[in-house]
């Protein structure tokens, strides 16, 4: 059994369908990058996975279980966490702060929490930062506070969104370090991504989104030769 | 009771005329700058005050005097826009109600100081009279305050859609970042927003103090009242403000024939919730 | 340091009463009684972020009870203000329930907990049995089994006790799971829930903790006080008063509704007592409004908040 099943995903926004009967699985362990040009839909099925947004029609199965209607703590007690394409701290708590309440989501007591907490800190390089107010740290110190928070969560499936937006190429190498490890740990990455590259180094497989639609799924050798794709992102070029 | 329900109907729209200024004048405040401005009847309470002391101590009538009302009104709302209220446009919400109570219970007692608790009333020639349609009577004051009302709604619907001005504000109100890109300063519009707002407010006290009285706490029930309407008619939206303060007139109006006179919010107020539950964007809403 | 501190005060405000003459012990049981009711907000305003400003709803249900139960059928307050309690907590949870699950926060949550409230008075004024405008009078027994007393001294160690109850729990709060998860709720709901936080239960939470805990203090009200009507037990003005105190103070930590109310609690209660008389009325007022301008313009992190981080200042350069 897939970890993730996605079947006929539909949804709609007024008269346009932003994700239009999307296919795909996830297996256990693996890494797949969801690609796509701009306004492909990529965030609207992070959002429908995570609970934020109910589709029109079709399924997700996590696990065998499915996620739709279900509220966006119940997807994350069921072992999916997610980060935000724009980062979304908790401003005035601090970083150990924010990070605990991702901890407390299965930590069997407050205890358990904290020590988990100040663990994952520590294998984010953010320990010492751990008293700064989220508010008071840099983008880049956010974007990894914002990933150790939804780790603190113990997920089986994390979903990245853009994690390395902004970031300068040694810090990409880093975040490709991290998700590496992340991935050594135990859980499996679905990560949107723009900075081409990288994901094409990091992915077993690739989707890729265009219009809604699913236009690729494979290798990514096999995608970045595939030509509906490289039409998809030329198009997108020439009109911006 | 039919004709007493009628009688409630009338009453209750020339009033909500009054309201759905006092409205327009904080869609211009809480819409644009999405500021709870608890000092809004307060405010319009000292338009009360400008045209009351105008009357008692030169004799000029209070209609006459609303230039004056709107001018102070004006300037005292683009100073506390710039000098309190700017500082302090994206702090987090209760720290703007905090600063609007401060200046809330600074005006209301200034009043206080200054004039004393004591109700005072203005009663000019025409206080009075009536005019009778079939078996409904108009106060005559209270119906000049209805058309007064409604041409001021109106003139400031003609300035936000037709003059540049207008376009500024309503830009400003609906992407402030946007607008600043373009061009528009958007410090600068806030404080004339809010003055504008103010001065809605100030001509709506020079309208009623022919038949309202006066005292330094008049304010707090009208800025409620205020609040109920816009959320009724919808943010943002002057034609929500000018429906929503004819209904908030009306239910009031039938609630105290209904229930009782002290009970008459309690319809506006079931109305209130009944419309935050199910379309917190109000009627007209955006 | 902070131990040293909290000891220090404790001690002190132990022992005052036995120096002080019966105005001031009236001032302090004022201080310490508006500083209960904002640290009960506190839990759902501060810590959570859910702005109430229906609180004064809760404690008249808290007041009316008792009073009721006790005028109709001897029923002793101290009984009868945990009935007041639960039901304040029904009342809570009636209307957080209605408007959590449509979604309400912010501006709109303060409009509906409001209407509430003034709804709860306007019905609460037009039922003669409840009382009506004239309000409820509670004959003067001086039972301490009937919690009266002919001094104001277990008055003053009464509410103070209840302080000291609102701080422990305060406490807790903050340091427990449920204190997390409503601090993340206030920053950020959206993430809160996508890590994991229930947040309609755990806002829920906030709101029956803080109503219960409100309701106490009506009861402890309408027994010092001996009256009570709609205006001054249900009204937006107490509302007000209880909101603002934790603000000023520092919403959301555990002394600021304490020193917010030891700062403008005074302010109001002295110079009500002091210039009402020289024609000066409105003056103190004035002064409390320019406080809140000032509060918000130079320290809107609150004053206690602000203390804490010159003492913590202090501390680093040592």
């Amino acid at each position: 059994m897939s970890l993730l099943e996605v079947r006929r995903l539909t949804k709609s926004f007024g008269g346009l369908k932003a994700v239009a009967g999307v296919d795909f699985r996830l297996d256990k362990g693996e890494i797949v990058g969801l690609i796509g040009p701009n306004g492909a839909g990529k965030t609207t099925l992070f959002n429908l996975i995570s609970g934020y947004l109910t589709p029109d029609a079709g399924e997700i199965y996590f696990r065998g279980v499915s996620l739709i209607r279900q509220k966006p703590h119940e997807v994350c007690h069921l072992g999916v966490a997610r980060t935000f394409q724009i980062v979304q701290p908790f401003p005035n708590l601090t970083t150990f702060e924010n990070v605990m309440v991702g901890a407390l989501n299965r930590a069997s007591s407050f205890e358990e929490g904290r020590a988990l907490a100040l663990e994952i800190l520590k294998s984010m390089k953010l320990f010492e930062k751990r008293q700064v107010l989220a508010k008071n740290l840099t983008i880049s110190d956010r974007k990894r506070l914002e990933m150790a928070r939804a780790l603190a969560t113990q997920p089986d499936l994390l979903l990245l969104d853009e994690v390395m937006a902004g970031l300068n190429p040694s810090e990409v190498e880093e975040m490709i370090r991290l998700i590496q490890r992340i991935r050594k740990q135990g859980v499996t990455l679905l990560i949107i991504e723009h900075v081409l590259k990288a994901i094409m180094s990091l992915s077993d497989r690739i989707v890729v989104l265009h219009h809604g639609e699913k236009i690729a799924d494979g290798s990514p050798e096999i995608v970045s030769r595939d030509t509906g794709v490289i039409e998809a992102y030329l198009g997108d070029l020439l009109l911006s | 009771m039919r004709t007493l329900l009628l009688q409630a109907l009338v009453s209750g729209l020339l009033m909500g005329g009054v309201y759905s200024l006092m409205a327009v004048g904080l869609t211009l405040i809480f819409g644009v700058m999405k500021v709870v401005n608890f000092a809004h009847g307060d405010m319009m309470m000292l338009g009360m005050a400008v045209s009351y002391w105008l009357f008692t101590l030169a004799g000029i009538d209070p209609y006459l005097s609303i230039p004056v009302s709107i001018f102070l009104l004006f300037s005292l709302g683009f100073l506390i826009q710039r000098v309190l209220i700017n500082p302090i446009l994206h702090a987090p919400e209760h720290m703007q109600i905090l600063m609007t109570l401060g200046v809330s219970l600074v005006l209301v007692n200034s009043a206080l100081l200054f004039w004393g608790p004591n109700v005072r009333s203005v009663t000019t020639r025409y206080s009075l009279q009536t005019l009778w349609i079939g078996e409904i009577v108009l106060d005559l004051p209270r119906l000049v305050a209805f058309l007064f009302a409604l041409l001021f709604t109106f003139l400031l619907h003609v300035l936000l859609r037709k003059t540049e001005l207008g376009k500024a504000i309503r830009a400003s109100a609906d992407n402030p970042e946007a607008a600043l890109l373009m061009g528009i300063e958007v410090h600068r519009i806030y404080p004339i927003s809010f003055g504008i707002g103010a001065a809605c407010v100030g001509a709506a006290g020079s309208l009623i103090i022919p038949f309202y009285d006066f005292t330094p706490h008049v304010g707090l029930p009208f800025t409620i009242v205020a609040f109920t309407i816009i959320i009724f008619g919808g943010m943002g939206s002057l034609l929500g403000a000018l429906i929503g303060g004819l209904l908030v007139g009306v239910a009031e109006s039938v609630g105290a024939i209904l229930l009782s006179s002290a009970l008459k919010s309690v319809v506006s107020i079931t109305l209130l919730v009944l419309v935050l539950l199910f379309k917190p964007k109000g009627l007209f809403g955006k | 340091m902070g131990y040293l501190l909290t000891g220090l005060g404790s001690v002190v405000l132990i022992a005052l009463p036995l120096f002080v003459g019966s105005y001031f012990v009236t001032i302090l049981i004022s201080i310490l009684y508006y500083a209960y009711l904002s640290g009960c907000w506190n839990i759902l305003g501060g810590y959570a972020g859910q702005l109430s400003l229906g609180h004064a709803a809760f404690f008249g249900i808290g007041a009316y009870t008792s009073s009721l139960l006790f005028m109709k059928w001897q029923i002793s307050p101290w009984l009868s203000m945990w009935v007041g309690a639960l039901l304040a907590m029904c009342f809570g949870l009636f209307m957080g329930s209605l408007s959590f699950r449509f979604g309400l926060r912010g501006f709109y949550f303060v409009l509906v907990t409001w209407a509430f409230a003034e709804l709860l008075r306007l019905i609460t004024l037009s039922l003669d049995v409840l009382g009506g405008p004239t309000g409820i009078f509670i004959s003067y027994k001086t039972s301490p089994w009937q919690f009266q007393f002919s001094s104001k001294v277990p008055y003053y160690y009464i509410i103070l006790g209840l302080v000291a109850l609102e701080l422990f729990i305060s406490y807790k709060i903050e340091g427990s799971k449920l204190g997390f998860y409503l601090k993340a709720i206030r920053e950020n709901e959206l993430a809160a829930e996508g890590s994991g936080v229930p947040t309609t239960r755990y806002k829920l939470m906030a709101v029956v903790i803080s109503a219960f805990l409100t309701a106490l203090g009506g009861t402890f009200y309408a027994q010092y006080l001996r009256y009570m009507d709609p205006e001054t037990t249900m009204g937006v003005s107490l509302s007000v008063e209880i909101m603002i105190r934790a603000m000023v103070g520092g919403s959301g930590t555990l002394i600021g509704p304490f020193v917010g109310s030891f700062i403008l609690t005074p302010l109001s209660e002295l110079s009500r007592t002091y210039f009402t008389k020289g024609g000066l009325e409105g003056l103190p007022l004035i002064i409390y409004g320019s406080v809140l301008i000032l509060i918000v313009l130079f320290l809107p992190q609150g004053v206690g908040t602000w203390m804490m981080e010159k003492l913590a200042g202090y501390r680093n350069k040592s």
